[in-house]
């Protein structure tokens, strides 16, 4: 469970997310976007900023920013300008890094992000301020592990690659706020396809500002900006050391510094990289090789019409078309693959509630035993379907299902054959079943009489008996109506 | 055989009429080349064995009836800051000593499709930054007409190339009048195109909103013929003009009755004006006039600014595109550095010169923060009104004449330790850069024994009737067939 709000102060949170857009090449080069290549491999003379190179911008680059800006109900702008971004870095290969500043591609929008305390699940709307597209950097190795040698080198697969800023209200309130909204984030990001916003590899990357200010100050408290957290939990910890941080300067009647930090994993604590007059001077102006960035109302419209149902909409919908509960309806729709495979399951099975019950429970087992996501699974919606029919037929019982389910997660296969091979049939032998029923209610004849002057619960403990002396193998809903036929007839 | 100070299109003819071969073309341009690099020093690179391969094949292809134009076979020159692929490009720095280029520009491109010959790059000043070709890595580049003198600048190699009749035809680049004033000192026609009419694909950077790579002939018709060849869209260049390249020669009727020419009242009357020039541009003017085409008198109250505008704009944006020029990927590294800083610091000081390094510095301060309202985004907002000037001008007349420069070449180091006044040679040229609109210089006199140049104006897209016009004047006036004294 994450630290509660701050006593003394309230928190005061806005996050700066980079994340690398889907893109098959650069965002101003046709160099081919790539992970794990030998370094420089994936570059072009426009990348290694060759004399006399010319950027010229990916227009799917521009799709997925707009697809992004419409799913989280920002104003796509009809007219954006990129802007050059001057520094030397040896990794920044023109100098410059093209972003956009003034004219960014879009602004005011928000997400809705789903905050658990515990059972008290609540969504907050936080406010988007912006998106924009930039380029990334390249990429410096000073590890002599790798280079052996003491000389700094340069990859510049990554020079170039395309990027979606978005920047956040100062609308978060705690740590935990921040790496919720991050999560929420992500899901978008995922859902409409627009990043892989995979942490693990650079796709998704934060900087978080944070300022702190006695309850009911409406001005905000001097910020500082914490860079590169580059995994949900760094966020929350680099956050609360940070607060903690400033919360310890104020109570003791100092001023916070509006700095650039960095957190330190190793030791908790954040420490100053430069204070703000140190600041550099970016120089931004339009990049002149760039012209302006026009979207026609036309495109902005063809964008909207290709955007899939958002997690927001499909979760209301599985309520109302599914009879689902909120609860189940979103842990479903928490991702896109897994909504896919509810919604295919549903059409070949017919029994959404069930379907869902399955997933959620002995489906989600069988995935995390192996540290399976469902799109990596084996197990198709339509064999999940046929091997819960299976049950519902009495040809193989829930618990044998259950068994074969990790089977069909990790190696696939037709549910009714494995059945079949692995002798996981119920016990369909009439005359075995008769006789552990005969058995068992002759065996049990003050339970018998109990269920027959009036209390049915006891029809639960009988069956167990059979069950148990079928070894499991017999289909629980024969052998209950078995059961109270016989014992209907021998009333009678 | 001596094929100097014939024309492109003569010269074609002699090609497909077999009288001559490419490499006996070639062959004698790179002698000529040779012969006066001492004197002249108009390139900064030959590429004699390349050339004379390329001649050969273009030869193969004339015998199998193949050519791949009327140009194939042609001898031709580029300035040194557009790239060809196998060559180096030095742009006159030390800073790109070693790099040579792994890609093609495609206005470079354009040549080789039509099979002309590239015997070697033009000398300039050092990233196009300067009006007299003295600013280069390599030493000074002289003027035909007048060794004491500067061909100009900043595409000075080309200029002088084509006025030594080494070759008949030249790439130059004109960023605030690089192709005109040189074309002007040397006597030799020079086209700047509208603002994306040619591609800046592989064209060295030195302004990107004012770059602009264009012409030197030896006429108005080899203008035309070379232009068609290297302009329209490229989508390797995001400011290219999505038009495809335009019939040009077809326009060169010599008709310019009725077509209204309009005089800036500010261009004449401008302090500095050489009495000279002055009286040959009005004579040209009245050539025009006898030729049916109508005076009339306008205004472009913002040119006044341009100057300044023009030197806050180009300096901003060189300041960013030499950012690039680190030593860490090519070209020149500082050996010995401590860190990296020192490595930047001293790379950069060893490899720029004096010029480039003064623009680098005015361009990285009307950047900065505190200034950049002040000084960059006011000079767009004079741009824009400059803009406007052209737009009204030109509902008024169909061409705008001034002089070119304000005089005709000066000598070697008389400007270098006045920067102002090097700028100022650059003064009716900046205009059309910062409004984008196409310029001609076309040869109209000589004063004192050095060539004149009237310069043409015309709005975007108008190079057709701005040939039109040369052409006509020149049907009507010897000064374009005038040659200096054979350089020693």
């Amino acid at each position: 469970m994450s630290a509660p709000p701050h006593p003394r102060f309230e928190v005061v949170i806005g996050l700066e997310v980079h994340t690398q857009l889907r893109t098959e090449s650069k965002l101003f080069s046709p160099a081919p976007v790539s992970y794990g290549q030998p370094p420089n491999h994936s570059v072009h003379p426009i990348c290694l900023a060759l004399p006399g190179v010319l950027p010229v911008l990916n227009a799917r680059a521009v799709e997925l920013a707009i697809r992004m800006a419409l799913a989280t109900h920002c104003s796509v702008h009809r007219r954006s300008i990129f802007a050059r971004k001057n520094y030397f870095y040896p990794d920044l290969p023109k100098g410059y890094q093209i972003s956009q500043y003034e004219d960014p591609i879009a602004t005011g929008g928000w997400i809705e992000v789903a905050l658990e305390d515990g059972e008290h699940a609540r969504t907050q709307r936080v406010g988007l301020t912006r998106i924009h597209m930039e380029e990334d950097a390249g990429k410096s190795i000073h590890d002599a592990a790798h280079v052996a040698d003491d000389a700094t080198h340069i990859d510049l697969n990554r020079a170039g690659v395309p990027l979606l800023e978005i920047v956040s209200e100062p609308d978060l309130r705690s740590p935990a706020e921040a790496a919720a909204y991050l999560r929420a984030l992500r899901q978008i990001l995922r859902y409409i396809e627009v990043s892989d916003a995979d942490m693990e590899k650079g796709h998704f990357r934060c900087d978080a500002n944070v300022s702190l200010r006695r309850p009911g100050d409406s001005a905000l408290g001097t910020r500082t900006e914490l860079k590169n957290l580059n995994s949900f939990r760094f966020v929350e910890l680099a956050l609360e050391a940070e607060i903690e941080r400033q919360a310890a300067i104020l109570e003791g009647g100092g001023r916070v510094q509006q700095a650039t930090m960095a957190f330190d994993p190793a030791t908790r604590r954040t420490r100053v990289l430069r204070l703000k007059e140190n600041a550099e001077d970016y120089r931004y102006f339009p990049d002149p090789d760039l012209i302006p960035l026009v979207l026609s109302e036309e495109q902005i419209e063809r964008v909207r019409a290709s955007l899939p149902e958002l997690a927001e909409h499909k979760c209301v919908r599985f309520q109302r078309e599914h009879g689902l509960s909120a609860y189940d309806a979103r842990q479903l729709t928490s991702s896109r693959a897994l909504a896919d495979f509810f919604e295919q399951a549903v059409a070949a099975h017919g029994t959404p509630k069930a379907v869902a019950n399955w997933m959620l429970r002995d489906l989600r087992e069988a995935l995390s035993a192996f540290d399976l996501e469902i799109e990596s699974s084996r197990l198709t919606p339509q064999s999940l379907a046929a091997l819960m029919r299976l049950v519902d037929a009495g040809r193989t019982t829930a618990k044998s299902a259950r068994e074969l389910l990790p089977v069909l997660v990790r190696e696939g296969g037709d549910p009714a054959a494995l059945v079949r091979e692995r002798g996981l049939e119920a016990m369909s032998d009439a005359g075995v079943l008769e006789a552990a029923v005969a058995a068992a209610i002759a065996e049990n004849a003050e339970n018998v009489a109990r269920y027959r002057s009036g209390e049915e619960k006891v029809l639960n403990f009988l069956m167990g008996q059979v069950m148990r002396r079928t070894g499991g193998k017999a289909s629980p809903a024969v052998v209950r109506e078995l059961l109270a036929r016989k014992l209907a007839r021998e009333t009678s | 055989m001596s094929a100097a100070f014939e024309t492109l299109s003569e010269l074609a003819e002699k090609l497909a009429s077999r009288e001559v071969s490419s490499v006996e073309l070639v062959g004698a341009a790179l002698a000529r080349a040779q012969a006066t690099q001492r004197t002249l020093h108009a390139f900064a690179g030959l590429r004699p064995a390349r050339a004379l391969a390329e001649a050969a094949q273009a030869d193969t292809r004339r015998r199998r009836g193949e050519p791949r134009s009327p140009f194939d076979g042609v001898p031709v020159a580029i300035k040194d800051n557009m790239v060809q692929t196998g060559e180096p490009t030095t742009c006159a720095s030390r800073i790109l000593e070693g790099f040579v280029s792994p890609y093609t520009a495609t206005a470079v491109t354009r040549l080789e499709h039509a099979g002309a010959v590239v015997i070697g790059r033009t000398n300039m000043d050092e990233f196009a930054m300067g009006s007299s070709t003295e600013h280069s890595s390599s030493g000074p580049t002289r003027n035909p007409w007048r060794l004491a003198c500067t061909p100009g600048g900043s595409s000075g190699g080309s200029a002088a190339a084509v006025a030594a009749g080494i070759v008949p035809a030249a790439l130059g680049s004109d960023t605030g009048g690089s192709i005109r004033q040189p074309a002007s000192f040397c006597g030799v026609v020079g086209l700047k195109p509208t603002y994306g009419r040619v591609s800046r694909w592989g064209l060295v950077a030195f302004a990107s909103s004012l770059d602009q790579i264009g012409v030197f002939t030896r006429n108005a018709h080899d203008a035309a013929g070379l232009l068609e060849l290297i302009s329209g869209h490229d989508p390797f260049d995001s400011t290219s003009i999505p038009e495809p390249a335009p019939a040009l020669r077809s326009a060169l009727d010599g008709d310019v009755s009725g077509l209204v020419v309009g005089l800036p009242r500010e261009c004449f009357v401008a302090e500095g004006l050489d009495p000279g020039v002055l009286t040959a541009v009005r004579e040209a003017v009245a050539e025009l006039e006898r030729a049916g085409a109508k005076l009339r008198e306008i205004s472009l109250p913002h040119t006044r600014f341009a100057i300044a505008t023009y030197y806050l704009i180009a300096t901003a944006e060189a300041s960013s595109n030499l950012a690039r020029y680190d030593g860490v990927r090519y070209g020149r590294r500082a050996r010995g550095a401590r860190d990296l800083t020192e490595m930047y610091e001293r790379t950069r000081s060893e490899g720029f010169g004096e010029e480039v390094k003064r623009r680098i510095l005015l361009g990285t301060y009307v950047l900065s923060a505190g200034y950049y309202d002040a000084y960059y985004r006011k000079a767009q907002q004079v741009r824009t009104l400059l803009r406007g000037d052209f737009e009204r001008a030109f509902a008024a007349c169909d061409v705008i004449v001034t002089p070119t420069s304000p005089e005709v070449a000066f000598e070697l180091g008389a400007k270098t330790s006045d920067p102002l006044a090097m700028y100022l040679s650059d003064i009716y040229t900046v205009s059309a850069n910062l409004a984008g609109v196409p310029g001609l210089s076309i040869p109209c006199g000589l004063v004192k024994g050095l060539p004149v140049g009237l310069q043409l104006m015309g709005p975007a897209l108008g190079e057709a009737t701005l040939l039109r016009v040369a052409d006509a004047f020149e049907r009507r006036t010897p000064w374009h067939t005038r040659r200096p004294e054979p350089t020693p």
